[in-house]
This record gives C-alpha cells, sequence and structure tokens, in this order.
C-alpha cells in the first residue's frame, strides 16, 4: 500500500474544495463550476498517481472512477439553489470514498465509520424529502458503523464477519439493504446519482479483502441471501411507481447476482468489476434523468407523466439507452460483466442460474414498463414538455458512452495485471 | 479476404447517408441510399460464388479460447447457408428499402425510420455470418429491441400494447437462448461453432434437472436455444406477439414476415450437427411445429383483416418450417424459408396497394370478378380426390419397403414425399375454388400442380439438400436421428389421409346441396372450438393470468413488509 501522506492528499483535495466551496455559497452558478472543478482536479491528480499503488484491481479502477462519477453527477445537475448543499456534500463524501478505498486497514475503516455516519446524518437531515424519518436506512448506517468499529478493534473471524455485514451495507444484500433504498429514495439533487457508484464500489472493494477468508458455511449463506436478494428484489421492483425506489430495488437484485458469483465461485473476475461498474453507471445515469424530471414536474411518480418521447427526444433517447444497456442488451457494460460472470470457467451448474435468469428476464419486464409508461402514450396538454438542456444531456451522454466503453473493451483491459 | 465483410457494413453506409445531412435534401438521399443497399446484394452474390467454388471463408477479429473476448468475439462465417441468406436478406431487404422511401415519405421520423431498418438489416446479415454462437446471439438479442422500436407509435395504444408484448416474449425467448449458451460453454468449454459440434459429439454428457430424470447434454442445450428460436419465429406457445405487431407499418411487417421470423429455421441449420445428436429435442421440434401449423392455419381461416390473415398464415409456415426441421429436414426448412419470404414479402407490400385502392374504389376488388358457380363437377373431385391420395399410398409403400424410389436414402425420400403431399394436397384443395372455369383445365391444373410440387420437392430440394449440406452421411444422420417410430408415421399419414378423405367428402356434398348431418360429439366441439381459436386458444388470457398472480405474489411482498422491511 501507498504512504500516508498519498492517503492525506487524496481524501484533502475534495475536502478543501468543500470547504471552499462554502465561500460561493450565494452564487450557484459559480459554486457549481468549482465543484466540477474539484472533481476534474481529483480525477487529473488521481490518474497521475494511481499506478503507485499495490492493489492490482480495483483501486486503480475505482480511484479514478469515483471522482469521474462525481463529476458528471455534478454536471447533470441545474444550477439551482436546492441543489447547492448536494453538491458540497458529494465531494465530502467523495473525499471519504478515496479514503476509505485507498487507506491501509485501520484509516480506511476510520473513514468508512465516518462515512456511514454522514450518510445516516444525511437522511436524518432530509427526512422532510420522503415525508417521514427513514429509521431503517438510518438503523442499517448505525449498524454498519458499529460494524466498522468492531472490525476495527476485533481479531478475525470476528472481525471479518462484522466487516462482511459492512460491505452487505454498501453492495446491498438482504437483509442489510434498508440503507441503500433510504439513500436512493431520501437523499437530495445529484447524492442518490453518485452513492449508486460510490456504495457498491466501496462494498465491492471491502468483499474483495474478505474472500480468502471466508469460511464454507459463510459461503453458503451469503449464496442463500443472494438468491432471496434477487427474488426479494426483482418482486419489489416490479410493483414500485416511484422511479428512486424502483431502481433501489432493481441494484438490489442485480447486486444480489454479484453476491450469490462470488460466493458460488470464491473468486473475483475483471468481468465483475465491470458488471458492478456498469450497474452503478446505468442506476446513476436513470437517477440523473429522473432527477431532471422531477427538477421540472416536482416530485411525481410514474403515472404522473407520459408520453415525452415527441416532446422531449434528447432525453428520450437517452433514458430508451440506459433501459437497454440496464437489461442486459449489447453492448453495453451490463451485458458484457453479467456475460462474463455466467461464462466464468469456476461456476457451478445449479438452480441459482434460472433465478439469475428469472431476475435479468424481470429487469426487462420492469424496465421496459417503466421507459414505454414515461416515454411513449398520450402526452398530458397541462405540462410544458422541456428537454434537457446542454449540461443535463452532456452528463448522460457521457455515460452512455463510458458504458458502451465498459461493454466493448476487452475485459482484459481492466485488469492492470496483464 | 477481408474485404468481404463489407458487405454486411453496407447497410450501415445507406443509414450514414440517410442520417446526415440536410433536411431538404433528405429525399435525394434517400435514394441515393439505394445504392449501396444494391451493392451489398451484388457483393453477398458474389460471396456465394466465391463459397460455391473455393469453400466456406472465416474472418476472425479475436483469439478463438481467449476467456477475455467471450462477451464480444467479433468474427464472420462465410459458408453456403450463410452466403444464400446473405443474398436474400440483401435482396429483399433493398426492395422492403425503396418501398419505405415512397411508404413513408413525410411521416413523422421518416429519416429515423429508415435509419432503424437499415441497422436493421446489418444485424440480420452479422447474423446470418456469425462465426461463433456468441456474436450470433449478440445480433440475436439487438434484434429484439430494434423490431421493439420499429413497431413503437407515439401515441396509439394498440401498437404499444404490441411493442411490449412483442420485446417481451422475445425476451423470455432470449434469456433461454442465454441459458443455453452458458450451457454449452460449461458442458463444451467452448462457443465456436465447429469445435462445440465435435465436443459435443465426442463427449456426450448427462444431466439431471430433476430426480429421476436424465437428459444428455446435447438434448439440454438443443432445447434452451431452440425455445430462443421459437420466440423469433412465432412458435406456439411463444406466437402472441405476432398479432399485435402487425400494426406496425407495412414495410416493418414486411421485413418481419420476409426476414426476421426465419431466424428460428437459421439457428436451427446453424446448429444442424447439434440437433443432429439429439433426437429428443428433433422430435420435441417436430412437435412444436406440428402444434404450430395447425394453430396458425386454424386461426388464419377466421381472421377477417387481411395483415391478420397474413400474420396468421405466416405463423403456419413458420411450423411448417420448423417441423421440417424436426424431421431433419434441414435444408428443406432453409428453401422452405426462402420462397416463404420472397411470398411474403411481395404480399404484404402489396397489402398497402390493396387496401389504399380498396378505400380509393369501394366496388374493388370485386367489380367484374363473376359470381362463383355452386357447383363442383364431378371430373374436378375425382380427379382433386385421386391425386390428393396418390401421394400417401406411395409414402406408406416405400416407408414399408414395397417401393423403392433411387433418389434419396428411403427415409428422407419418404420426408420430402410427405411435404410434397401435403403443400400438393393444399393447393389442389385450392384449385376447386375455380369452379367458373371448364372441368378438364381445373383437373388438368391438378395434375400439373402435383407434378409441379413434387419436382420441386424431390428435385430441387433435394439438390439444394446437396448444395448446403453436402456430404451425404450427414444428411443420412440427420434424418435417421429425427425417425420417428415406424407406427407412429404410419398413425400421420393414416389421420392426415382420413382427414383428407373427409374434407373431399364434405366438398362433394357441399357442391351437390347436400347437408351433412353431423352428430352432436363431433358438432359442440366443433363450435366450440370455433369459439376457442376466436380467442386464440386463450393462451393471452393464460399469459394475463400468470402475469396477474407474479404481480399478485409482489403486492403482496411489497404490503406485508410496509413499514417493517424495506
Amino acid at each position: 500500500m501507498t504512504d500516508g501522506s498519498l492517503i492525506a492528499l487524496l481524501v484533502a483535495v475534495p475536502f478543501a474544495g468543500a470547504a471552499a466551496g462554502f465561500a460561493l455559497w450565494s452564487r450557484p452558478q459559480a459554486l457549481k463550476a468549482w465543484t466540477l472543478l474539484v472533481a476534474f482536479a481529483s480525477l487529473a491528480g488521481l490518474m497521475t498517481i494511481v499506478g503507485r499503488f499495490d492493489d492490482p484491481v480495483t483501486v486503480p479502477l475505482f480511484l479514478p472512477l469515483l471522482p469521474l462519477v462525481a463529476f458528471l453527477t455534478l454536471l447533470g445537475q441545474p444550477a439551482h439553489l436546492d441543489n447547492r448543499a448536494a453538491w458540497l456534500l458529494t465531494l465530502v463524501l467523495l473525499g471519504l470514498g478515496l479514503g476509505v478505498l485507498a487507506g491501509e486497514d485501520g484509516v480506511g475503516l476510520i473513514l468508512l465509520v465516518l462515512f456511514f455516519g454522514l450518510v445516516g446524518v444525511l437522511l436524518y437531515r432530509y427526512r422532510s424529502v420522503s415525508g417521514a424519518v427513514p429509521w431503517w436506512g438510518i438503523g442499517t448506517y448505525g449498524l454498519g458503523m458499529v460494524c466498522a468499529i468492531v472490525a476495527l478493534i476485533a481479531v478475525p473471524p470476528v472481525s471479518s464477519v462484522v466487516f462482511l455485514v459492512s460491505c452487505a451495507i454498501l453492495l446491498p444484500l438482504v437483509p442489510f439493504h434498508g440503507g441503500y433504498v433510504a439513500a436512493f429514495r431520501g437523499l437530495p439533487g445529484n447524492l442518490p446519482a453518485f452513492l449508486a457508484v460510490l456504495l457498491p464500489s466501496l462494498g465491492f472493494h471491502g468483499l474483495l479483502t474478505l474472500i480468502p477468508d471466508l469460511s464454507e458455511s459463510t459461503v453458503q449463506t451469503l449464496a442463500i441471501l443472494a438468491v432471496a436478494g434477487m427474488l426479494y428484489g426483482s418482486l419489489k421492483a416490479l410493483v414500485q411507481s416511484r422511479v428512486r425506489l424502483l431502481l433501489a430495488y432493481a441494484n438490489l437484485s442485480f447486486y444480489s447476482i454479484l453476491w450469490w458469483h462470488v460466493a458460488a465461485t470464491q473468486t473475483v473476475l475483471p468481468q465483475a468489476t465491470v458488471y458492478l461498474i456498469a450497474v452503478g453507471l446505468v442506476t446513476g445515469g436513470f437517477l440523473l434523468a429522473w432527477h431532471a424530471v422531477q427538477a421540472r414536474y416536482g416530485d411525481v411518480d410514474l403515472r404522473g407523466i407520459r408520453g415525452v418521447a415527441y416532446l422531449m427526444p434528447r432525453f428520450s433517447i437517452l433514458v430508451f439507452l440506459l433501459a437497454l444497456a440496464v437489461i442486459g442488451l449489447p453492448p453495453f457494460g451490463v451485458y458484457s460483466g453479467f456475460m462474463g460472470l455466467l461464462l466464468a470457467p469456476a461456476l457451478p451448474l445449479s438452480g441459482a442460474l434460472v433465478v439469475i435468469i428469472g431476475t435479468m428476464l424481470a429487469a426487462c419486464w420492469y424496465f421496459l414498463g417503466l421507459t414505454q409508461q414515461l416515454l411513449f402514450g398520450p402526452h398530458r396538454p397541462d405540462l410544458r414538455y422541456e428537454d434537457l438542456c446542454f449540461t443535463e444531456a452532456a452528463a448522460l451522454v457521457m455515460i452512455v458512452v463510458l458504458l458502451v466503453a465498459l461493454g466493448v473493451a476487452p475485459p482484459v483491459f481492466w485488469n492492470p495485471a496483464s | 479476404m477481408t474485404a468481404l465483410i463489407l458487405v454486411p457494413l453496407l447497410p450501415l453506409l445507406t443509414m450514414a447517408i440517410v442520417t446526415i445531412g440536410p433536411r431538404g435534401s433528405q429525399d435525394r438521399r434517400a435514394g441515393i441510399g439505394v445504392l449501396p443497399l444494391v451493392a451489398a446484394w451484388a457483393g453477398a452474390v458474389m460471396i456465394f460464388v466465391q463459397v460455391v467454388s473455393q469453400g466456406p471463408v472465416s474472418i476472425r477479429f479475436y483469439e478463438p479460447g481467449s476467456a477475455a473476448s467471450l462477451a464480444f468475439p467479433i468474427g464472420f462465417y462465410f459458408d453456403r447457408l450463410s452466403a444464400t441468406m446473405m443474398v436474400l436478406i440483401t435482396g429483399i431487404g433493398t426492395i422492403i428499402y425503396r418501398y419505405s422511401i415512397r411508404y413513408m415519405h413525410q411521416e413523422r421520423g421518416y429519416a429515423r425510420f429508415l435509419a432503424l431498418m437499415l441497422f436493421t438489416i446489418f444485424v440480420l446479415l452479422c447474423m446470418v455470418s456469425s462465426a461463433n454462437l456468441m456474436m450470433l446471439f449478440v445480433c440475436w438479442q439487438l434484434l429484439t429491441p430494434l423490431f421493439s422500436m420499429l413497431s413503437h407509435r407515439y401515441e396509439h395504444q394498440p401498437t404499444l400494447d404490441g411493442a411490449f408484448k412483442t420485446f417481451a416474449m422475445w425476451r423470455t425467448a432470449d434469456m433461454a437462448f442465454l441459458a443455453g449458451i452458458v450451457l454449452a460453454y460449461a458442458l463444451y468449454g467452448t462457443i465456436e461453432f465447429q469445435e462445440l459440434f465435435a465436443r459435443a459429439a465426442a463427449t456426450p454428457f448427462t444431466l439431471s434437472p430433476l430426480p429421476g430424470l436424465e437428459v444428455s447434454g446435447a438434448t439440454a442445450v438443443t432445447l434452451l436455444l431452440f425455445i430462443g428460436a421459437m420466440g423469433k419465429s412465432a412458435q406456439f406457445p411463444l406466437h402472441l406477439w405476432m398479432p399485435g405487431s402487425l400494426y406496425a407499418p407495412t414495410p416493418v411487417s414486411a421485413l418481419m414476415h420476409a426476414g426476421l421470423v426465419n431466424a428460428g429455421g437459421f439457428l436451427i441449420n446453424r446448429l444442424a450437427p447439434l440437433y443432429g445428436q439429439s433426437e429428443t429435442a428433433l422430435h420435441v421440434v417436430f412437435l412444436v411445429g406440428g402444434v404450430t401449423v395447425i394453430f396458425g392455419a386454424c386461426m388464419m381461416l377466421i381472421q377477417s383483416d387481411i395483415k391478420n390473415t397474413l400474420g396468421f398464415s405466416t405463423i403456419g409456415q413458420m411450423g411448417y418450417m420448423i417441423m421440417e426441421c424436426g424431421l431433419g429436414a434441414f435444408a428443406l426448412a432453409v428453401f422452405h424459408l426462402i420462397a416463404h419470404g420472397l411470398f411474403k414479402a411481395t404480399a404484404f407490400l402489396n397489402c398497402g396497394n390493396v387496401i389504399h385502392k380498396a378505400r380509393q374504389d369501394p366496388v374493388w376488388p370485386h367489380a367484374g370478378h363473376l359470381v362463383e358457380e355452386h357447383e363442383l363437377p364431378r371430373l374436378t373431385w375425382t380427379i382433386g380426390f385421386v391425386t390428393t391420395l396418390l401421394l400417401p399410398l406411395v409414402i406408406l409403400l416405400a416407408t414399408h419397403g414395397v417401393l423403392r424410389i433411387p433418389l434419396l436414402e428411403s427415409q428422407g425420400t419418404v420426408i420430402f414425399l410427405l411435404f410434397a403431399w401435403v403443400t400438393s394436397s393444399q393447393a389442389i384443395l385450392t384449385l376447386t375454388r375455380l369452379r367458373a372455369v371448364a372441368s378438364w383445365k381445373v383437373s388438368v391444373a391438378m395434375l400439373l400442380t402435383l407434378f409441379f410440387v413434387v419436382f420441386t420437392y424431390l428435385f430441387a430440394a433435394e439438390t439444394f439438400t446437396h448444395f448446403l449440406y453436402p456430404n451425404p452421411e450427414d444428411v443420412a444422420r440427420y434424418f435417421k436421428a429425427a425417425a420417428l417410430p415406424g407406427r407412429l408415421f404410419d398413425a400421420l399419414v393414416g389421420a392426415t389421409t382420413l382427414l383428407m378423405i373427409l374434407t373431399w367428402v364434405y366438398l362433394y356434398a357441399q357442391a351437390h346441396g347436400r347437408t351433412m348431418s353431423m352428430p352432436d360429439w363431433v358438432a359442440t366441439p366443433r363450435d366450440r372450438l370455433y369459439v376457442l381459436f376466436m380467442n386464440q386458444l386463450s393462451v393471452d388470457v393464460l399469459y394475463a393470468k400468470l402475469g396477474r398472480g407474479v404481480l399478485r405474489v409482489a403486492h403482496c411482498v411489497d404490503k406485508r413488509m410496509l413499514g417493517r422491511v424495506p
């Protein structure tokens, strides 16, 4: 692992940027430009030092990914007074996330405790957005804090088990998915879109360190929970009329596939990383697109708006492409990652494969339903339809391009050891 | 050799010409776009000539066997099958594109529509020339959203419902296809066609999906892949998307019925060596095809709308094609799909004109037609009766070794004769409608039809079989694997013969003004069957119930957990 000063630098750039951003609080346009600049600077800085990390797989991938996603989600936001806090919090969470990824065991865990605490506080602070206090979510992040603290002070196997629970909170797994759902549902601005990539990345990174130490019984338990998560997530997503919740439960089912794969093969292939990043990106894209709708028409559900295809062509094309990506169609990253998981050499043939394929089929059903409901049908004459502005469209276009790049790039590209 | 891949890429050039440029020159650009498509057709013909004279050509942009390129192993394999399909697709594609330029002129989203159609042609060309199972699957999947997009209309709810149904059905089939690939890769460790066939033949696996149930690896793989084929080729019970998709513009229907639905037949042909290793899979294919034929034909008879009639006719024809595959006559299925593709493209492209003309001239098309005579001449009836029952006699004699026909192995000949019989009988029964024409002329026409159909099947189709599958041992092996038990085959021929005799008796009685009193046990089910077919056997109701059931469970889960578990 790299030295402490490097980690401090990684964390310091976004933190300092967030602190300096307060000076621009009254000028949203300038504040947005500043946060974009900080995210970009963080990305540029990381690109120069990423080769110095010992971790061969995930750290060099996730470290540049996080500021990139922060940049994209910030770019896709309208410069509005209500979004200011979300922009600064994005930088703070980015700093913590980078610290968790790059920090050595102790430092990383301390930052993880802070991360859980901050997200829990944010859920409480923004409770009014969702209408009620999301106790499940706050409790789950509280549990995450406790687990991270215990992992810090305890010895194996206790530390491994509690750290696994922390990972299950970040990379959602039944029954620890409450925090993930609450974060999608309740947080304002671009935070859900950013967390859609950040949370799973942190969880997956933690999981990687645990895989060699997982006992047989733990692996079996994980496999059972993963299958339950696929079924539960799919069923819940099928009946959601709120887009954010639909996306949260869809992600639960998608990431359960990843959990099952890790449990069944006890290895992590580059394709698993591709799958994780692609699912995160496409979800972030959807959340950004939906935020654009909410910025125009308020907190509507799926029945509140439809028929935008002809009147909002940019929005419609991008949402349709995201829908194709998320249901696992080529040439997007979800397809490549998913195929990579299924064609893994060590994959056992079991009944869970039927559930996995059923999960993807269910995703086709509800995502196509979402897309058709939103884009087609008679439009509402009482609404003024306004297409995506340049920055909103640019952010989504870049996400789609990244998804295609993930899809068509050979998996060896993602494995620096190769 | 690498230049050959330009042929599939040429539709993309047309797409670029159509979409890039000022709006004012859109019509001119669309017209110019025909040229690359014609060039693609000419290129396909050249490939055809080349593979016939010099053998298959393989172009790969990946390392076979490398796990790194599993998701996108881009490669092309041009053999006789793919070259034949390419000529068909580029030919029909060019005609449909040319037709669309006028048909969709001044429609909203004109350029986008043409671009999507051209991209679909490109994907179809890549699919038929895929070098491996994964690339075929990539193209196969891409057809699903492409057709769904082509079928969408902004605000027309029945079209949207149809597009949703099509997407859902195709995606379900795609998932089975995916499962087949995963299983094939897990068992045999490759997605390369030739290697897969060789390994499946060399190392037979036995799987036990349920206690007490054992299936061979080849059977499991081929059955899963066949479900994939069932979706695209509208096989019962995955046919429900077809009627709903007919709301799409006529060029889309033409492309669908002449091109996309043939994907199933192509897939089975491409994997013929694998299917040839599983008797069970071939029998299932035959059964599904047979049920689809009956269903499609019965549904077609009760339609009152020209596009719906053509749609159900396609379902029946696809069933026929799949049935041919199930009997081991793989090349015959390709022969059939080419003939059907040409016919159906013509029919669909023309039906718009018919409707248009009928709207302009309300008395058309009946004006000038003579009122049909009701009497069926005795000579016509007798000739028809004898000609339609001549072939089953030959078939039964050949099956039991009484008659030796030196054309092919007897099983192959029998299969060809069987299809010749069904086809000629269909045509001969249609000829009985010509009551205003002299009976001797109709009788001669019936005899000529019989000879023409028999000639086509026994010589043209057989020659085509030798063309596609040059090794006679392979052909014999497929027929052997697909052979039905002797008694079952006799029973099938017998039952069809009986049905034929009853049809002739009914025709005779009807033509001579005689009523046939039906016993209740025949009349009541007949009426019920009519209602049942009117409701498409209520399969869509069953699907809807299944969907509602899943949603009820999901709502139940959601409500019970509400407030307690997120």
